[in-house]
Parts: structure tokens; sequence; C-alpha cells
């Protein structure tokens, strides 16, 4: 329905899962603006809730997990926490793109990519099917595959990247205009993944499009995203400008995650992996900062207050040992 | 079409050694009987004023191979009989050919088989994505334990039970035979009538025996499935709930017909116990019966179309799935 | 691995977890306990039980099959005899039998299954061919016909026949169980280790398969009750002691048990037994199933 970009605001999102020990956070209080237009990469380590975070824009939460607290306010949809039934599954697919972690098995196996991609119409009430194949031959083309034979093959006839593509033209074949994509280039050789992400920069241009993009890989999000946000166990730690937060990174596990990549050029041992593991959802700390254990610049105020997230211009941080620089450098 | 070209010549291949294997231990075994029934019955007929080489000969026609000559001469009479469809005569069916008895015999016990086999198919898959569905609650659960137990219990003891109750403590229905004597045999109302109705306990008891497979292997499949990541993506992608179910319920049901050849083999060896329940004269009874009555040539080749049968429907179950599995087709190798 | 757990209090320590853990399901499902104690009463049965009795049992000729009555909970046999005597004494030639089966089942199966995931090549290939044709023989029309040359009744006869014939499930799913262990690496870090291949199999390959060994030794068990009893129900073997299988034959074709109602309590003893015992395996077994699979432990 909406034929320009979609803004996105997400406002103190919470999710929990069900465990024998109680519902925790995978999630907590997480409030995030997609600009529309915008491509936004969310970076963050495995079980800092990242996919979580994805899986919420659509309300595609899986049971034992649920949204507890928040909203996700999409331009031309409303605030998707409270789309239900076939409001939601309509909105799926047709306003909101998704393609899958690499794509390798997101397919029926039994049935033709063509086949399915009738089937993607048919629920969606696309009443020019052929109109449909049509663009998905053009799209599958623009990204350099041939479109008859795709749409007639299975998938284990298709290689990764070719599946990766595949999923890419699903999620844009019903003019969708909010696209997120998790971990799009995990399990892809260098080459491949090169080749998607230069897809994804293209076609975001072209078609005017509000991407985010989920992803481990800084490298990726460094190629492709205007804006990066960086998760940890569950919260949002940094915010800001691509370049300016790869080149001055604020929040100290920001700067430990840039400090652990090795360099091309210069001494490969100046580089750094941070110390400690991350927390899984049930070893992350109830209250205070959940970075704590690991931070070097860690004080007492962080065992037990939760850090706000400071704004300052495009650049938020959450971290009260930057936000005491910051208020010592306001009072100078 | 090449790959399921050359899946086919392997089974055959296999098959036909199988049958060489089967019908090599049924040669031994006749011919270790204790009482040497093939020298006996060549003494017998000299007894009764046949000359000698007329009595061997009579034998030979009779068991497919005469007592004298060394064991592989016999064992290459054997052989060359069989490769003619020549499995010699049965002594208590006045003399007819084996192959002509056995023709007989064999609806009998094929038709209540595929009936029983269907029938469990069905109902076994529908209640197995029920167990599925509702595997955390009571109902999975107790579904499951029963799918267990009726897998687990031998299909005699389901025959007689379900004869104890359905035909002699409640006799709603027989359990004496496959029809009733009194209706012609034909295509009139009567006799039809009343084959249906003898043959309901029968393919009732070769369907409980199989269902509990069944709903085992379904319910492992579908939860399978369910777990797949294309499920997700097919909902995320906003897909109708029909469809969604639809990708479900096919790709669940299709590893299952890698146990329709073990389910049909598993009830067409057990035949034998239904057979002999329900006075039912398929093979199994024949085999049962001509051990009893000592009619061994007959023995060795119900053994041999028991064996061929499995192996026919082992066959036709791989290439049906061969066919059905798009996986399968383009020569991946599928595991189970 | 194992390798690692020298210290004897560890593995002791280990071992109270394992049957904490073991005691959590089963009084999660209280069936599962139901199956122990069945199985348990059916060992009892089968070792004692027919020590209860006189060795030729009591026949009463006024009470020729007789329906369950207070004095008979399940009737009399076409001697007279009470049917859960019979039941009772019977067990322990069915038990005995059953048990030689499982055991010879499961170490030529497992034996051969290891011994072809362990060597692969040529010996894996030609065994496998030899076990694909074993199973394919359909195994009761063999025993059937086997019968002709050889009366084999006694339960030690029993169980070697049946046990021989049945190997070949076992052999295939050990045998794959063990190229699985193979390619999670087990057998090459022993190697590497310079660990002797007994030792490799034995304190490596073996722990963790014996639960799913055990397993299919209950399995095998209610395989070999139904074979043996079937065999005598079918009347091909002579007359030994009061297997229940001999019973299922003399109730239905000598007293007729499928047309007069009054010869169902010999009929329903036998068949009653094998339901239950083959219950509490089933339970077992899937209790098993649970302890050792904790993934499929749905907390």
């Amino acid at each position: 329905m909406t034929q320009t970009a979609p803004g996105v605001r997400i406002d103190g999102l919470t999710v929990v899962y069900k465990t024998p020990a109680g519902e925790l956070p995978a999630v907590r209080n997480i409030s995030l603006t997609l600009e529309p237009g915008s491509i936004t990469g969310i970076v963050g380590e495995s079980g800092s809730g990242k996919s979580t975070l994805a899986l919420s824009l659509l309300n595609a939460v899986q049971p034992p997990g649920r949204i507890a607290a928040g909203s996700v306010e999409i331009d031309g949809l409303g605030d998707v926490v409270g789309l239900q039934g076939e409001q939601l599954r309509k909105a799926r697919g047709k306003h909101i793109g998704y393609v899958f972690q690499a794509a390798q098995n997101s397919l029926n196996p039994l049935k033709t990519v063509g086949k399915q991609l009738l089937d993607l119409g048919r629920s969606h009430g696309v009443e020019d099917l052929r109109g449909l194949v049509r663009e998905a031959k053009e799209l599958l083309g623009r990204m350099g595959l041939d479109g008859a034979r795709v749409l007639d093959s299975h998938q284990h006839e298709l290689s990764g990247g070719m599946r990766q593509r595949v999923g890419i033209m699903l999620a844009l074949v019903l003019n969708a205009h909010l696209v997120v994509l998790d971990e799009p280039t995990t399990a892809l050789d260098m080459i491949t993944q090169a080749n998607i992400l230069k897809i994804v920069r293209e076609v975001h241009a072209e078609r005017g499009l509000t991407t985010l993009v989920i992803t481990h890989d800084i490298g990726v999000v460094a190629e492709v995203a205007d804006r990066l946000a960086v998760m940890y166990g569950g919260r949002l730690v940094e915010q800001g400008p691509t370049r300016e937060v790869l080149g001055s990174p604020r929040h100290p596990y920001t700067r430990g995650l840039i400090k652990a990549i090795p360099r091309l050029v210069g001494d490969i041992d100046e580089a750094r992996a941070l110390p400690g593991r991350p927390p899984t959802l049930a070893t992350v700390p109830k209250e205070g900062c959940v970075f704590r254990e690991r931070c070097p610049l860690r004080m007492d105020v962080c065992d037990t207050v939760d850090p706000d997230a400071v704004a300052d211009g495009s650049r938020v941080v959450a971290c009260h040992a930057v936000a005491v620089n910051a208020n010592v450098k306001e009072h100078a | 079409m090449v790959v399921i070209a050359r899946r086919l010549a392997g089974h055959l291949a296999r098959g036909i050694v199988m049958i060489l294997v089967v019908a090599t231990i049924s040669f031994f075994i006749v011919r270790s009987i204790p009482g040497d029934p093939v020298a006996a019955n060549v003494q017998k007929l000299i007894q009764s004023g046949m000359d000698p080489q007329a009595a061997e000969q009579a034998t030979r026609v009779l068991y497919g191979f005469q007592p004298k000559g060394s064991l592989w001469e016999q064992y290459t009479q054997y052989m060359a009989g069989l490769l003619h469809f020549d499995l010699g005569q049965s002594v208590t069916h006045a003399g007819a050919p084996v192959t002509q008895v056995l023709g007989e015999a064999a609806k009998w016990t094929v038709i209540p088989v595929l009936a029983g086999t269907l029938l469990s198919f069905l109902v076994g898959i529908v209640m197995g994505v029920y167990a599925a569905i509702k595997r955390t609650g009571k109902l999975g659960d107790i579904l499951a334990i029963s799918g267990s137990l009726l897998h687990g219990v031998p299909q005699y003891v389901l025959g007689l039970l379900l004869s104890a109750i359905f035909a002699t403590l409640i006799p709603i229905l027989p359990a004496d035979g496959p029809v009733d004597i009194l209706f012609e045999p034909g295509w009139n109302a009567g006799y039809i009538g009343s084959l249906v109705e003898h043959a309901v306990l029968p393919v009732l008891t070769y369907a409980l025996a199989a269902y509990g497979g069944w709903i085992l292997a379904m319910k492992s499949s579908v939860v399978t499935v369910l777990g797949d990541d294309f499920i997700l993506a097919a909902e995320l992608r906003g897909m109708k709930r029909s469809i969604i179910f639809r990708y479900i319920a096919r790709n669940a049901i299709l590893p299952l017909f890698t146990i329709l050849a073990l389910s049909l083999g598993v009830l067409l060896g057990g035949a034998v116990f239904i057979e002999r329940i329900f006075n039912y004269p398929g093979l199994g009874l024949l085999l049962l019966d001509s051990i009893t009555m000592r009619d061994y040539a007959l023995m060795g080749g119900a053994f041999l179309l028991i064996t061929v049968s499995i192996i026919v429907a082992n066959i036709l179950a791989d290439l049906f799935y061969s066919v059905i599995d798009p996986r399968v087709r383009s020569g991946e190798e599928v595991s189970g | 691995m194992s390798v690692l757990l020298e210290s004897s209090s560890t593995s002791a320590t280990m071992r109270r977890n394992f049957w904490a853990g073991v005691w959590r399901v089963m009084k999660r499902k209280p069936s599962r306990m139901v199956g122990v104690v069945l199985i348990l009463g059916f060992v009892f049965m089968g070792v004692f039980g027919p020590m209860f009795y006189p060795a030729q049992l009591d026949r009463d000729p006024n009470a020729i099959t007789r329906p369950p009555s207070w004095e008979h909970w399940l009737g009399t046999d076409d001697q007279g005899r009470d049917v859960i005597a019979l039941v009772v004494t019977g067990s322990r030639y069915v038990l005995l039998a059953a048990l030689v089966t499982a055991v010879i089942t499961v170490v030529v199966g497992a034996g051969i299954g290891l011994f072809s995931g362990f060597k692969r090549g040529r010996w894996d290939n030609v065994l496998m061919r030899l076990t694909d044709m074993k199973l394919t023989i359909p195994g009761l029309p063999l025993l059937l016909v086997l019968s002709t040359v050889w009366k084999f009744s006694s339960a030690v006869q029993m169980g070697l026949v049946l046990g021989l014939l049945s190997w070949g499930g076992v052999a295939r799913a050990v045998r794959s169980q063990t190229l699985s262990l193979r390619e999670r690496g087990f057998i090459e870090a022993a190697r590497g280790l310079g660990l002797s291949t007994t030792h490799i199999v034995s304190k490596e390959l073996l722990p963790s398969m014996a639960p799913y060994i055990a397993m299919n030794m209950l399995i095998a068990v209610t395989g070999g009750v139904y074979a043996q009893v079937g065999l005598f129900f079918l009347g091909v073997l002579p007359y030994e002691s009061n297997n229940w299988g001999q019973m299922l034959n003399t109730a239905v074709f000598r007293s007729g048990a499928l047309t007069v109602p009054s010869a169902l309590g010999f009929l329903i003893g036998p068949l009653l037994a094998i339901l239950l015992l083959t219950l509490a395996i089933v339970l077992v077994v899937d209790a098993m199933d649970e302890i050792f699979n904790p993934r499929l432990r749905e907390e």
C-alpha cells in the first residue's frame, strides 16, 4: 500500500522468553527509529537478541517467546504489535519483506520456486499472477540469475548464493517497501557475499526502500548501512551514522568490537579480542549494565543502575562512563 | 529418469538374487526333511506297481527333482524347473500344479493385506498429525503410548482378541472363512456382501497391527517438519494457513513411504496367523497346511511366493518414492 | 570423554546425578513406573512362579473348560487345570526363550554392526548386503519351513533359532550409530591419542551406545515372545511345557474358544499375559528413551 519507503519507530520494545526459570528478556526496552529510505544495520554477537528484534517487526516472535511491552510503529500499518490474524498475515510479505539467514532452507524442498511464488501470490490476493511471474523473473535477472530456469528449479538444485537471491526476490516481488535481512551473508563465500551486498544496496536505491540489515559481521554493516546500531545482551548500547560510530566508537563494547578486528596494515597483535563471553538468556544480569562484567570502564553505579540511552545529536549511547565523561566535558 | 531406471535395475538384480537364495533354501530344506519324502515317494509309487523309471519321472514332476543323482544335478533340475515357472505339483490338491494352487490362494492374502495397509495408513496419518500437535498434552501422550502398544502387540493377539470379542462374545461378525458357502460365487449382491462381511475382521486385524507404526512415524515426521525453517519462512512471507498446512502435510508424509515396504512385508509375512485364525485360504494358510500335510512341493512354492511378494512390494514402494520425491529424481542421496 | 573421568569421585557424582534424573522422569509420568513394576513382576513370575505350583498341575475332570469363576479367576483348560496356574508355569519357558533370543540378537547384531561400522570398506559392504538379504526373507515363513527339519522346541534351542534370525535390524542400527560416532570424530580423536582398538570400542563406543543397545534388547524380548508363542500357536512344534502359545493353540483349536464363550477364559489368560508384558516393555522403553534422549524431554 505504501508506495514510498516507510519509517519505523520502535519504542520501548521488550520481548521475553518463557523458561523453567521464569520469563527472561531477550530484548529489553529497545527504542530505535528507522528513517524512511535509510539502510540501518544492527550488529551483535549471537544471543544479543538481534534476530528476536527483527522478528518483532513482523510480530512473529515464536513461542515460548512473546512481546511483553513496547510498540513497533510502521508507516502505513500502524503498531504491528497490535496486529493479529488476517491483518497481520497480509502485512507480512506485502508490506514487510523478510529475507532469511542465508536462506539455505527457507523454501519448500518439494516444490519448484515458481510454484511457491504462485502460492505466495495467491496468498496475497494477487490477481495478475502472470505479471507477478514476470516481475520475479525481472528481479532475478537483475540479480544476475536466469529467471526462467530458477523458477523451474527445486531448492536443492540451487547453490547457496542462488538461494539467497531467491529469498531476496520473494521479499521484494510483492512490492514491499520495508525489507528486513537477517544475516544475509552468513554461510556464503566472500565473493558471493560481496555480490549480495551490492545487490542489496542497488535494489534499496532503485526501489526506494527502508532496509534493516541484521548481522554479526561489522564488515557487512560498514559496506551497506547508513546507520549502525549495536546490540548487546538484549540492549541497544550505541547508535549513530555508520562512519561516525566506526570511526570514533563511544561505548566500550563497540570500542572492544572494533579493536578486535585485525587491520590490513600494522601489527596484527594490536587486535585484541574482548575478554569473557556474551551473556545468554539465562545469564543476563537483571539489573545494572549488561556489559559490566567485561567492561574496562566499570564503575560502582554500573552494578545497580541500567544506563539510559543518552542522545548527542544523531549519536545515542547507553553507558554510565560515557555519560559521566560528557557531563564532565560540558561542565568543564 | 535415468536415476530411476538405475535404481530399478539395482532392485531387480537384488530381487532376483533373493529369489534364488530363497529357492535354494527351500530346496535344501526339502532335501533334508527327516524321512526323505522325495525318495519315499518314489518307493511308494514303485510299490503301487509303477516301474522305477516312471516312478522317478513322476516324482520329479512332483517335486522338481528326483532322488537319484548328485546334489548338484538335483539342484540344477530344481532350478531349471523354476525358470519354467514349474514348482512341482501339490499332493494335497490332487496333483494340481503348485503354481495353480498358489495363484488361486494369492488373492486371499494380497487383497486383505492391501486393504488393511491402506486403512491403517489413512487413519494412522491423521492420528499422527494430532499426536504431533498435541504432543505436550495428555491426549498426545495417550495417542503415542497406544500407538506403541498396538505396534508392539503381535498380530495374532489382535486377531484372537477381535475374533473373541466380535465373533464369539458379541457375535456380530463372522470369523470362519472368506465367504458364506451358501452364496454363489459371482458378481451378485449376496456373494459380494458376504465377502465384505467376512473380510471385516481380518482386514481390521491387519489394520490395527500396522496402525501403530504409521501413527508413530507420522508424529515424528510432523514434529520434524514443524521445526523446519521453511515453515517459519512461509509464515513470515504471509502465506495462507491452508497453503502452509499443505506444505506440512506433504513434507511429513513423504518419508513415510520408505516404511511402506516394511509394513507390507511385515503383514505379508504374518499373514499365516490371520489366515489361520479366520480360516482364509491364502498363501500363509497354504504354507501352514502344506507343512502339516507334508505337501513339500507346495510348501516350497508358498514360501517362495510369499518372499517374492515382499520383494515386489519393496521394489514398488521404492519406485513410488523415487518418483514423488524430487530430490531423488535428480539423483541426490536422501538418507532414509 | 571417559578418558577424562578417571577420578572415582567424579564418576560417582555423575552416577548419582544420573539416577536422580531417572527418578525425575519416572515421577513425571507415573505410568512408566507401572512399566518397571510389571517387568519386575514378570521376572519374578518367571523365576519363582513355577515353584509355587506342583510339577503336575491339579486337574479337575469336573471342571473342564470352564469360564472365569471365583475358584478359577480365568477359568480352566481342557484338562481342568487352572488357567492362571498354566500362565505362571508357562512363563518360565517363555521368558527364558525370549531372554536367550534377546541376548543373541543383541550380541550378534551389535557385534556385526560395530565391526561393520568400524572397519567399513569391503567388510562393511559384504556384511551389509548379507544383512539386507537376511532382512528380506520373511521370518515367520522361514521358521515354519525350518520346523520341518528341526524341532527346536526347547527353550534354549528356540531362543537360539529366533536370535539368529533377528539380529539384522540391530546390526543395521548399531552400524549407523557407529558411523555417526565416527563422523563426530570420537574414533579419530581416540586414535590420535594412541588408544588401542579394544579400548576404543569398549570405553568410547559402547558406553554411548549402551542405552540404545539396552532398549533394543527389550524390544528383542517382545519380538522373541511374539515369535515363539506364535509358532506354538500354529502347532508346528511339539508340546513343550505350558507355553502360552501352546495354550492359545489348545484353546482355539481344541476347546473352540472362538466359537464357545466358556473357553474364553482359557484364551484370555495367555493373551493378557502377552499384552501386559508388551505394555510393560513399551512403557520402560519409552522411559529409557526420554532419559537418554534429553532433547526429547519437554519440560
